[in-house]
C-alpha cells in the first residue's frame, strides 16, 4: 500500500488517469447546446429577420467543472483509497493487561473494553500469552491465549470504588507468582490512588509498560446536601481545566409511580475550578420523591448520589388538648413537641380531618383522649398505611376510659385507671430514673443523663404481648414508651406528658434522640456516631460501578459505626441501607473524596483511548462522482431548457422537507382553527341527514357570495359543524336546520352552545315548515326543536316587531321569507320597558344582539346555490319566485350584518337618513 | 359509446366550462357598477320618469303613497325609458390567443373573453343590445343573452391567427374587437373600411402577453406560432430584441392609423396589467362614443 499526505492507496498508477483530465477540459467545452422550443404568437413579427452571426455557445465553465470532479473522483475512488492505513509494530512474549477496572473508567468503558479487544486481537496475531488483572479486584494471574481472553472482554466490569491499600499490597504476592518477564499494557481510568507508583514500579521491573488513558474528564458528584431551603450538589472534576457545564438531573418517582427526571440543574465550571456547585430549589413534596442525583452523559457510580431520608423532610402534624389559658408556651403540651420538630421537619397544621388527607409521615396526639367516630376510623386507616402515630400520656388520658377494658386499635397497651405519682411531696417513692435501653429496643445505644426523672405516668395493665412492646422502661420495670404495629405503621405511646409535668423527659438531649430514633424528626442526623452506635444495618440495593442500583440479595448487615468510619469496598458496598423505617445512603464519592489526576513518569508511554480503524474511502468518493453526474444531468436539462427550474426542484424540495411526524389530530384541530379565523365562515349544525346537510352548505354558499357581492362582508367558504367535536367560537352565526329524527347533542355539547350563546354568538333555527305548519308544537320539527332548544339558555321570545332592528340592518325589510313565506319568525323580547317616542319610527332598543332567530321559511333552500352561483332550489313561480329569493338574500345579509354590527342600526343617529329612505 | 351519449358528455364539459367565466365577468362587471361616472340611462337606475294611475297586477309595493294620498287615485312611479342601441363583439377565438408566458399570467384569450363578457353585462345591465358580428348570435338584450356569449366563446378554433368577423353589421351600431392583432393586417383593414362604411364604430382592444412586449429571449431558439403553423428559428434571441420592438411599435402605429382613418378606437391591455382598469376604459370609450 502506498501512503500519499496520510492516505494509502492500494492502486495508485490509476491515479495517473487525473492526467487525462485536462484533455477532457478542451473536449468538452465546443459543444454547442441543444435549441429550446417556445411558443410565441408574434413569431409573424420575426420572420424574415436574420441573425447577425453564427457562433456557437459554449458549455458554462462551472458545468465543466462539475463534470471535471466527477471524473476525478471516479479515477481517485478507483486508485483505492484508505484513510489511517494502519502503521503499527507489534511486540512479543507474554503481555500483561492491567485495568484500573473503577467507576471512574466506567463512562468510557466501551472505549476500553474495544481497545482491549484490539489489543487481544493483536496479541492473539502475534501468538502471544495474555493474562488480565483488575485492580480493583485482583485475582491470581492466569496466562492464556488471547482467544480464550477475549470471550471473557463482556465479563469484565468495573467496580464502583478505588483500589485499596490492601488491594495494591497483594499485587506483589501475584506478581511473584509468574515467572519471567513480560509487557505490561495499563489501561488507566486517569485518577490517581495511593499506591499507584508503587505498582508501576513493579511491573516495570518485569518488561515495558504502555499507558492508554483516556483524555476525557472524570466528574464525580458528592452527596446532597440539604441547606437553606435548596438542595445543593456539588461536582468535582479531574483531568480537565476547562469552562464547562453540565447537567445535574434529580430522579425519582413521579406520582404515578415511574422513574422520571424530576428536576434538573446546571454547574458551571470557571477554568481552573475543581468543584462546582448547582442548587435545585424543590418543594418538599417533590424532593421527598427524589431517589438519586446524576450527572447527564456519564455513566459511573462517581456521577451518582443517592439520597436517602436526609433530604426528606417529614410531615409532622401536632395535636394537644385546648388549653382554655393562653400565653403559657412553656406549659403546652405542643411547646417541646414543636421545638423537636421544626427544625428539621415539615409541620403541617389543622384539624385532624383536614390533615390525614395530607399523608403527613408522623402525627402527634399529645394528651388526646377522645377521637370522633370517624377520626378514628381515618386515624387507624392512615396508620395501616404506614403512618406512625405517636401519643402522649396526660391528666385527660389519665382521667379517660380509653383502653381500660379492651385494647385500643391506636394504644399499644391497655392502661390502668389513674396512673401512678412517685417522687413527689405527697409520696413515698423517689422519683424513677430510665432503665437501660434493652438490646431490641430501637433506643440501644443511647446514653442515658442521669438526671432525667419521671414523677408520674400512666400504668400499663400486665398483659401477655406487653413485654414485646415495651422499648424503654422505667428502673422499676414499668413501661415508659410502648409500641405496636398497626398494618404497615405503627402505635407509641409516651407514657408521660409532652411537657415537664410529669418528668423532665422533654428537657433533656435524650427527648430530641429518642424522637429521632423513631424517625419523628428528618433524618439529617442519622449519620451523626451516636445514632448509629449499636445498630445494624441491612443494604437492601446496591450500585455497581456504572451507577446502576440491584437488588442487595441477601448480603450480610453492617454494624452502624462502620458505616461511617470504613471507606466503600468489597465489603461495604455502596448503595441503600437500612434500619427499621430509617433509610441511609452509601455513596462512592463523599464529602471529602479528591479527586486527583494520575500523572506517569516520562518514561512511560502513554496514549489515548480512541483508537482509528481504518476506512475505505473509495466508496465515498464513487458515490460523490455518481451525485455529481446526477447533478450534472440535471444543469443539462435546465440549461438545454428541456426542464423549468422551478419544476424540477419543487418536487425534490417538496421530498426532502416531508413533514415526519406532525401529530395529526393538533395539526388538523389548528387548521380548523385557521381556517375559521382567517376570514369570516359562515356555519351550519351537521344533522346527520346528508342532503339536508348539503342544502345547508349550499345555502350558505349563496348566502356568502351575496354578501361578497354586495356588501364589504367578505365570507369565506361556509362549513358545517359537529357539535360534539368543533370548537364553536369561532363563527358569528350558527344556521340550524331541524329534521325530526335529529339525535340530542351531549350534555358537553349544550354547555359549549350555552357559552357560545352567551358570548354573543347566534343560532338561527329553521323548522323549514312553513308551508304546511305554524309556528309552535304543530309538526314533528316544531316538536324536535321544542326538545333540542329545552336545555339551551335562551331569553324570552316575541314574533319579531315591526321595528326590530333586523328590519334596517342593511335593506329596509318588513317580511322575511326563504323559500316558503310566513311571517312568524321570533327573535329575543324587546325589554318591557321599551316605548316609542312620539315621531321616532322606531323604539330605543339598545341593547345585545338576539341569540336566537326562530323560523321556518327553510332560508338556506332559497339561498342554496351551487359553486358556479346557480340556484339549486326553486322559489314560488316566474318573477314572484325570483323577487321572493331576492327578499331571501336581504333577509340574510340584515341577519348577518345584525350579528357583525349588533344593535348598529338601531342608534338614533340613524334617524334622520332611514325617516328620508322610508318616507319615499 | 352511443354518439347521444357522447354528446352530451361533450355538452356537460362545454357547459362546465361557461359559469366560471360568467362568474368572473359577473363580478368584474360588478366591480364597476359602483363607480362615479352617472348611469343616465333606463335599467335598473331610480330616475324619476312620470307618475301614472295604477292599473290592476301592479304591486302594491310599487304605489306611491305620498303622490296617491294628494287625492283619491292611486299611483305608481315609472322610471325613464330609453332606446337601447345594439353592440356587435368579436373575440379572437384563434389558436395564437391561447398563450401566457408565465403560469402568473392568464392566458390572452381567457382575459380577452373575460373582458367582452364583462362589457357584455355592463351594457345589458344598462339596457343595452349585445351580439356577436356575423350571423351567429344577432343582438338581443337580457340576461339570457349573456348566457348564450359565453356559450359562444367557450369554442376554442385551432388555427392561428383569426381574421376579424365582418359580416352581418348591423348598421349604425357599435362595436368592439378584441384580439392580439398578430396576424394579417390586411384582414383588420378590410374588417373596419367595412364597418365605417356601414356606420359602425367602435374600439379595438389590443391584448397582448407581456412578453410580446419586452422579448425577453436569449440563446438558441426555436420560435413557434401556437397552432404550430408559423417557425423561426435563431442563434442568438437576444439579437432580435431590437428589431423585433421596432416591428411591433410599427403595428401599433399602422393600427392606430386605421382607427383614425375609420373612426375607431385602440386600447391596449397586457394580460398581467389588472381586468378592470381595461373594463373600466373599454366602457368609458363606448359610452364616450355613444354621445
Amino acid at each position: 500500500m502506498t501512503i500519499l499526505a496520510g492516505i494509502g492507496f492500494t492502486a495508485p498508477w490509476l491515479l495517473l488517469g487525473l492526467l487525462t483530465l485536462p484533455i477532457l477540459w478542451l473536449l468538452l467545452r465546443a459543444v454547442p447546446p441543444a435549441p429550446i422550443r417556445r411558443l410565441f404568437p408574434a413569431v409573424t413579427l420575426l420572420l424574415g429577420i436574420q441573425d447577425d452571426e453564427t457562433v456557437s455557445d459554449r458549455t458554462p465553465w462551472w458545468l465543466l467543472l462539475l463534470r471535471m470532479l466527477a471524473v476525478a473522483a471516479v479515477i481517485i475512488g478507483l486508485a483505492g483509497p484508505v484513510l489511517n492505513p494502519s502503521r503499527d509494530e507489534i511486540g512479543s512474549g507474554p503481555l500483561l493487561v492491567v485495568m484500573d477496572a473503577t467507576w471512574a473508567g466506567a463512562t468510557q468503558w466501551s472505549d476500553q473494553s474495544e481497545l482491549l479487544a484490539v489489543q487481544l486481537a493483536e496479541a492473539g496475531r502475534a501468538g502471544r500469552q495474555v493474562a488480565v488483572l483488575r485492580l480493583s479486584d485482583p485475582e491470581p494471574l492466569v496466562f492464556q491465549s488471547a482467544a480464550a481472553w477475549s470471550t471473557r472482554i463482556p465479563g469484565l466490569r468495573p467496580e464502583p470504588w478505588q483500589p485499596s491499600d490492601k488491594q495494591l499490597n497483594g499485587i506483589a504476592d501475584i506478581l511473584d507468582t509468574v515467572e519471567g518477564g513480560f509487557d505490561t499494557i495499563w489501561l488507566s481510568d486517569g485518577l490517581d490512588y495511593s499506591g499507584r507508583n508503587a505498582t508501576l514500579d513493579l511491573l516495570h521491573s518485569r518488561g515495558a509498560v504502555t499507558v492508554y488513558q483516556s483524555t476525557q474528564p472524570t466528574f464525580a458528584v458528592r452527596p446532597a446536601k440539604f441547606e437553606d431551603g435548596v438542595v445543593r450538589l456539588t461536582v468535582a472534576r479531574a483531568l480537565t481545566d476547562d469552562t464547562r457545564e453540565v447537567s445535574l438531573l434529580a430522579q425519582g418517582r413521579d406520582p404515578a409511580g415511574t422513574m422520571r427526571v424530576l428536576a434538573r440543574a446546571t454547574a458551571q465550571f470557571a477554568p481552573g475550578d475543581e468543584e462546582a456547585t448547582a442548587d435545585m430549589s424543590l418543594p418538599s413534596e417533590l424532593r421527598a420523591r427524589i431517589t438519586r442525583f446524576e450527572l447527564e452523559g456519564q455513566r459511573s457510580a462517581g456521577a451518582v448520589t443517592l439520597a436517602d431520608d436526609s433530604l426528606r423532610r417529614h410531615e409532622v402534624a401536632i395535636f394537644a388538648s385546648r388549653q382554655s389559658r393562653e400565653a403559657l408556651a412553656l406549659l403546652s403540651g405542643k411547646h417541646y413537641l414543636t421545638q423537636v420538630v421544626v427544625p428539621t421537619a415539615e409541620f403541617i397544621d389543622g384539624t385532624l380531618s383536614e390533615v390525614l388527607p395530607a399523608n403527613p409521615d408522623v402525627v402527634i396526639l399529645a394528651d388526646i383522649a377522645t377521637l370522633s367516630k370517624l377520626e378514628e376510623a381515618e386515624l387507624v386507616a392512615w396508620v395501616e398505611k404506614g403512618g406512625l402515630l405517636l401519643r402522649f400520656a396526660g391528666p385527660r388520658l389519665a382521667a379517660s376510659d380509653l383502653a381500660r377494658a379492651e385494647e385500643n386499635a391506636l394504644m399499644p397497651v391497655r392502661l390502668r385507671g389513674g396512673g401512678r405519682s412517685v417522687g413527689g411531696a405527697m409520696s413515698w417513692g423517689e422519683a424513677k430514673t430510665l432503665a437501660p435501653f434493652d438490646e431490641t429496643s430501637p433506643f440501644f445505644g443511647l446514653r442515658i443523663p442521669t438526671e432525667v426523672t419521671v414523677t408520674t405516668q400512666v400504668m400499663a395493665q400486665p398483659d401477655p404481648t406487653l413485654a414485646d412492646r415495651v422499648i424503654a422502661s422505667l428502673n422499676d420495670g414499668t413501661p415508659l414508651v410502648t409500641r405496636k404495629t398497626l398494618g404497615l405503621g405503627q402505635v407509641v405511646l409516651f407514657h408521660v406528658t409532652a411537657n415537664a409535668e410529669w418528668s423532665n423527659l422533654p428537657l433533656s438531649g435524650l427527648f430530641v434522640e429518642m424522637l429521632d430514633r423513631l424517625a419523628v424528626s428528618s433524618a439529617a442526623k442519622i449519620r451523626e456516631a451516636v445514632n448509629l452506635e449499636g445498630t445494624t444495618w441491612t443494604p437492601t440495593h446496591i450500585m455497581d460501578g456504572f451507577g446502576i442500583l440491584s437488588d442487595a440479595g441477601n448480603l450480610p448487615g453492617v454494624p452502624g459505626e462502620q458505616l461511617v468510619n470504613n471507606a466503600i469496598g468489597p465489603d461495604l458496598r455502596p448503595g441503600i441501607y437500612t434500619n427499621e423505617n430509617r433509610s441511609l445512603a452509601m455513596n462512592v464519592i463523599t464529602e471529602d473524596t479528591q479527586l486527583r489526576t494520575a500523572n506517569w513518569p516520562a518514561s512511560v508511554p502513554v496514549r489515548g483511548l480512541a483508537i482509528e480503524p481504518e476506512r475505505d474511502l473509495s466508496g465515498l468518493l464513487l458515490s460523490l462522482a455518481l451525485i455529481l453526474l446526477v447533478v450534472d444531468v440535471i444543469a443539462s436539462l435546465v440549461l438545454s431548457g428541456r426542464l423549468g427550474f422551478g419544476r424540477a426542484i419543487a418536487p425534490i424540495v417538496a421530498l426532502l422537507m416531508l413533514p415526519t411526524d406532525l401529530p395529526a389530530q393538533t395539526a388538523e384541530e389548528a387548521d380548523f382553527a385557521l381556517t375559521s379565523t382567517n376570514e369570516l365562515v359562515l356555519a351550519h349544525v351537521l344533522t346527520g341527514d346528508a342532503s339536508l346537510d348539503r342544502v345547508a352548505n349550499a345555502g350558505l354558499r349563496g348566502l356568502s357570495d351575496t354578501l361578497f357581492f354586495r356588501t364589504s362582508i367578505e365570507p369565506a367558504n361556509p362549513v358545517g359543524i359537529d357539535l360534539e367535536r368543533d370548537e364553536l367560537a369561532f363563527f358569528p352565526l350558527l344556521y340550524w336546520p331541524i329534521t325530526p329524527d335529529q339525535p340530542l347533542p351531549s350534555d358537553e355539547a349544550y354547555a359549549k352552545l350555552n357559552t357560545y350563546l352567551r358570548s354573543g354568538g347566534m343560532i338561527l333555527f329553521d323548522t323549514r315548515d312553513a308551508d304546511i305548519a305554524r309556528f309552535g308544537a304543530s309538526s314533528p320539527n316544531g316538536r324536535t326543536l321544542q326538545k333540542l332548544a329545552a336545555p339551551l339558555d335562551i331569553p324570552p321570545l316575541e314574533p319579531i316587531p315591526s321595528d326590530h332592528v333586523l328590519t334596517r340592518t342593511f335593506y329596509l325589510l318588513q317580511d322575511f321569507p326563504g323559500r316558503h313565506k310566513n311571517t312568524q319568525v321570533w327573535v329575543e323580547a324587546a325589554p318591557p320597558d321599551a316605548e316609542q317616542i312620539e315621531g321616532m319610527p322606531f323604539r330605543n332598543l339598545n341593547d345585545g344582539v338576539t341569540p336566537v332567530v326562530i323560523g321556518g321559511n327553510d332560508w338556506a333552500g332559497a339561498w342554496a346555490t351551487d359553486p358556479d352561483g346557480r340556484t339549486l332550489l326553486p322559489v314560488g313561480r316566474g318573477y314572484a319566485g325570483e323577487r321572493q329569493r331576492e327578499l331571501a338574500y336581504r333577509f340574510g345579509v340584515n341577519l348577518v350584518m345584525h350579528v357583525l354590527t349588533g344593535n348598529y342600526k338601531s342608534d338614533q343617529v340613524h334617524v334622520p337618513a332611514l325617516l328620508d329612505r322610508l318616507g319615499q | 359509446m352511443t354518439p347521444t351519449l357522447s354528446l352530451r358528455e361533450r355538452s356537460e364539459t362545454e357547459a362546465s366550462r361557461l359559469p366560471p367565466l360568467l362568474a368572473y365577468a359577473e363580478q368584474l362587471a360588478g366591480t364597476v357598477l359602483l363607480g362615479d361616472h352617472g348611469r343616465r340611462r333606463a335599467g335598473l337606475g331610480d330616475d324619476f320618469w312620470q307618475y301614472r294611475p295604477a292599473q290592476h297586477g301592479d304591486s302594491r309595493r310599487l304605489i306611491d303613497h305620498r303622490r296617491s294620498a294628494r287625492g283619491d287615485q292611486q299611483f305608481v312611479r315609472e322610471r325613464e325609458w330609453q332606446i337601447a342601441q345594439s353592440v356587435m363583439l368579436w373575440v379572437d377565438q384563434g389558436a395564437s390567443m391561447r398563450f401566457a408566458s408565465d403560469k402568473g399570467v392568464p392566458q390572452k384569450q381567457e382575459r380577452a373573453r373575460l373582458l367582452a363578457l364583462a362589457i357584455a353585462i355592463l351594457l345589458v345591465r344598462g339596457g343595452e343590445r349585445v351580439g356577436l358580428t356575423g350571423t351567429r348570435l344577432p343582438p338581443r338584450r337580457g340576461n339570457a343573452q349573456i348566457i348564450r356569449l359565453a356559450e359562444a366563446w367557450t369554442q376554442d378554433v385551432d388555427t392561428d391567427y383569426e381574421p376579424p368577423e365582418h359580416r352581418a353589421m348591423v348598421p349604425y351600431a357599435r362595436a368592439v374587437f378584441v384580439s392580439d392583432f398578430l396576424g394579417d393586417l390586411a384582414e383588420v383593414e378590410l374588417a373596419l373600411t367595412k364597418s365605417a362604411d356601414r356606420g359602425v364604430r367602435g374600439v379595438l382592444l389590443q391584448v397582448l402577453d407581456p412578453s410580446e412586449e419586452l422579448f425577453p429571449y436569449q440563446g438558441r431558439t426555436i420560435f413557434e406560432s401556437v397552432g404550430g403553423t408559423v417557425r423561426h428559428e435563431t442563434l442568438k434571441a437576444g439579437e432580435l430584441r431590437g428589431r423585433y420592438l421596432d416591428r411591433l411599435a410599427e403595428r401599433k402605429a399602422k393600427l392606430q392609423e386605421l382607427c383614425q382613418l375609420t373612426g375607431w378606437q385602440l386600447g391596449l391591455h397586457h394580460t398581467n396589467d389588472s381586468a378592470q382598469s381595461a373594463l373600466l376604459w373599454l366602457y368609458r370609450a363606448l359610452d364616450g362614443g355613444r354621445r
